[in-house]
């Protein structure tokens, strides 16, 4: 057993309000500088939407992620003998028009037009060439199903539905729709770490934060096709290439990332989980609709005393242990199982988790009567607006089973406090459908704070930095200590 | 790391010393060993110059010392260009008897080694037969097989037998149809001609003393078989005189641009199934 800690993350898919305001946050301090406006680290993408950069989870057109070959785990889009030849040149990249051209207006013109029969405008122009330029595509183009004969038609999570699934979900009174947002999941088999020529793509022995060193990257940009979430972006004015680094200099500092600090919707959850390297390998080669379960497999109980004796071996700190014992994501995760991986069958092995949508409504209008769906305790899922199957290839790897647990557990719930505050279904049946939901009156009270009273501090469960021992590897901390400072007199020596 | 980037740099320095100095060493052991004025005679003069053999394109240097006073030949053979300029009568005399040619101060040439390659011509002279009295080619007629061999050396088609890179790859005669050849150097068609016959063209292939040939045929040189068949051909291109092969640069480029293209289908082969666009197609397609 190999215990590490890794930092994880929840997204409650059903909170979401679609309002951009983590892809602000995150701009505004990582990516506003030259060569990076067309990054966003985090976006929000509108499922079904083919999101950014365009039908990211086409891989056969990217060929992001691992494939299980001859009872091995390979790249799908590089491997020792294929880099090689590609060096130069990564055949598998998007191109600019696929994230899109970033633009800004000369607003200038507002000002400065001369007096005529219309209205000044402002005129657009491209960032990257300075000249007037055609708007035609933007990182979040198919907001809110926006274009949608286009941009949600083609969504690549249909691609296995029939067609009259599809129908099922476009029919326009049926129309259907959530919000997806993505920051990288700093994966436990991470694709690009894998990928990369040079070495600078780390995963961080702490916290499992993946990393790209800027003094060692070289700009091949061997990782972008390989990350099939393609959450790593090559910078062109600095010729590096870039990623979301999880805020790291804010998580050390007890704070969490911008994005989830300034998350409206309070939808984002953060804490540290133990999991044991050594099952990595064995887990990601298995079958597609195994993986899910197979993940939870690989986080350990940070309350089992064998779990803890093997993390102090590893090295992790006793404050870490305590912060994971105290973590919503073991929570969500492996307690309820409520929470899924994104497109597992990449088998990076993801560590953000998303709690589904609640989108199977279960009400429809009926001329102008209002008419339930639910006939029985729990709805038939198969009839709900959007096809179990197209959650399942997002969330579960095509796996319904795990899937319709996590939808039925949240029906309970809801079901459960609709008798507790407005009374109209009886106790006796709410605790009936917990028991079917496999809950506990407990634990859906628990999921219920935990997801609708939560504060910052049970949302956020940081784990302390410990810099102390990251130093005590390379250098003694006394010595180190002296070397710090201001330098007013005597220049210290920082950063040797 | 302050301190370790300063180490770094000196130990750089301390490299570049040493690199610079090894190179001085290198430079010195070289000009030593051409002091030997035999061998620094064979490699720089024997082109132009015989010892009792007739003039090649320099004059015959047979008793040289009673024809100049010796100051005046060590200030010559320092810097013949110098001399020419200042409007030296004897040397501009020379230069017409050479038809223009002018002598070019040889490498690593020093006053002590002039005043010895002096002795050295001098005891020559003394000599009935002096070593330098012009090359041991054989004076037989140059037959048809002579010409076919010296063409098999010139394309390449045949390798120098010491390993000197072929004629072709530099030189061009025009009687070459096809790509012809080399552009680097010169044209050779009238190379026959130009060198003054069989003696002086023999002469020059022994030990080519262009600042390009020299260095490369010194260390690789022609073989004394070998030069009779290239005379032969080289005499034959002079006598065709055939006129310049026009089509051969039109080839080239047409070659070129093939293999170009040829080039890019084959990219695009192995690399057929790369990326190119997705949204524009999906936007277009609906």
């Amino acid at each position: 057993m190999d215990v590490r800690s890794q930092i994880s993350m929840v997204f409650h898919l059903d909170k979401c309000i679609g309002c951009h305001t983590c892809s602000i946050a995150c701009k505004n301090i990582w990516t506003d500088r030259k060569g990076t406006e067309y990054m966003w680290w985090n976006n929000v993408e509108t499922k079904p939407g083919t999101g950014y950069p365009t039908k990211w989870e086409d891989q056969e057109k990217y060929k992001g992620g691992w494939e299980v070959k001859n009872g091995n785990l390979k790249l799908k889009s590089t491997g020792k003998a294929r880099i090689i030849p590609n060096i130069f040149h990564n055949p598998h990249q998007p191109s600019l028009d696929d994230y899109y051209e970033p633009w800004t207006y000369k607003y200038d013109e507002l000002f400065t037009a001369p007096e005529g029969n219309d209205q000044p405008t402002a005129k657009p122009i491209s960032m990257i060439t300075g000249e007037p330029m055609d708007i035609k595509a933007g990182p979040n183009w198919d907001d809110d199903l926006s274009g949608s004969p286009i941009y949600a038609e083609n969504d690549p999570n249909f691609d296995n539905l029939s067609e009259e699934q599809k129908a099922q979900m476009f029919a326009i009174e049926r129309l259907v729709f959530f919000y997806f947002p993505r920051i990288c999941n700093h994966c436990l088999n991470p694709a690009c770490v894998a990928s990369c020529p040079s070495g600078a793509l780390h995963k961080r022995g702490e916290d499992g934060i993946v990393l790209v060193d800027q003094e060692r990257c070289r700009g091949w940009r061997s990782c972008i096709p390989a990350c099939p979430y393609k959450k790593t972006y090559y910078n062109w004015q600095t010729g590096k290439s870039e990623k979301c680094i999880l805020c790291f200099p804010r998580i050390e500092s007890g704070q969490a990332p911008a994005c989830f600090h300034s998350c409206v919707g309070r939808i984002r959850y953060l804490g540290v989980l133990l999991y044991d390297a050594d099952m990595i390998d064995e887990i990601a080669k298995l079958p597609d609709n195994e993986l899910v379960e197979a993940q939870r497999r690989m986080i350990l109980d940070p309350n089992d005393p064998e779990v803890i004796r093997a993390a102090r071996e590893n090295g992790v700190h006793d404050s870490v242990i305590e912060s994971a014992q105290k973590s919503p994501i073991y929570k969500f995760v492996k307690e309820w199982g409520i929470a899924l991986p994104p497109h597992i069958e990449y088998r990076t092995l993801p560590m953000l988790f998303y709690v589904p949508p609640m989108l199977p409504v279960m009400t429809s209008m009926d001329g102008d009567a209002k008419k339930n769906m639910i006939e029985g305790m729990f709805p038939d899922f198969d009839k709900a607006r959007a096809p179990m199957e197209f959650l399942a290839n997002l969330f579960s790897a095509g796996n319904t089973g795990v899937l319709k647990y996590t939808l039925k557990k949240q029906m309970a719930i809801r079901q459960y406090r609709r008798a507790v505050t407005v009374g109209d279904i009886t106790m006796e049946a709410a605790k009936k459908m917990l028991l079917e939901a496999d809950c506990s009156v407990e634990a859906a009270e628990e999921i219920y704070k935990l997801t609708t009273l939560c504060t910052f501090d049970d949302r956020f469960v940081i784990p302390p930095a410990h810099r102390e021992e990251a130093i005590e590897m390379m250098k003694d901390p006394l010595e180190y200590k002296q070397q710090v400072g201001f330098g007013l007199r005597e220049e210290p020596m920082r950063g040797a | 790391m302050r301190h370790f980037k300063l180490e770094s740099l000196a130990s750089k320095l301390n490299w570049r010393f040493a690199g610079i100095s090894s190179v001085f060493a290198l430079f010195l052991c070289t000009s030593l060993l051409a002091q030997v004025p035999t061998e620094y005679y064979k490699q720089n003069c024997v082109s132009c110059h015989t010892i009792g053999g007739g003039r090649l394109t320099g004059p015959d240097l047979k008793d040289l010392s009673k024809r100049q006073d010796r100051e005046w030949l060590v200030n010559w053979l320092m810097d013949p260009e110098g001399i020419l300029k200042s409007g030296d009568p004897y040397a501009v005399k020379m230069q017409k008897e050479s038809r223009g040619a002018v002598m070019t101060r040889s490498p690593g040439m020093t006053k002590s080694l002039a005043i010895a390659l002096l002795d050295l011509i001098d005891e020559e002279s003394k000599l009935e037969k002096s070593q330098f009295a012009g090359s041991q080619i054989s004076d037989r007629p140059l037959l048809q097989e002579d010409i076919d061999e010296g063409l098999a050396l010139f394309m390449g088609s045949t390798k120098l037998k010491n390993g000197g890179p072929s004629c072709v790859s530099c030189h061009v005669v025009n009687s070459l149809d096809g790509l012809s050849g080399g552009r680097l150097g010169l044209n050779l068609t009238r190379a026959y001609a130009r060198l003054e016959g069989r003696k002086g063209l023999s002469a020059w292939l022994i030990s080519p003393p262009s600042k390009m040939m020299n260095p490369i045929y010194k260390k690789y040189p022609i073989d004394e078989e070998e030069i009779l068949p290239l005379v032969a051909f080289l005499k034959n291109e002079t006598e065709k005189d055939a006129p310049e092969n026009t089509s051969a640069m039109i080839n080239f480029l047409l070659f070129g641009i093939g293999g170009a293209v040829l080039l890019l289908v084959l990219f695009d082969l192995i690399w057929n199934k790369r990326f190119r666009a997705v949204r524009e197609p999906m936007v277009k397609g609906n």
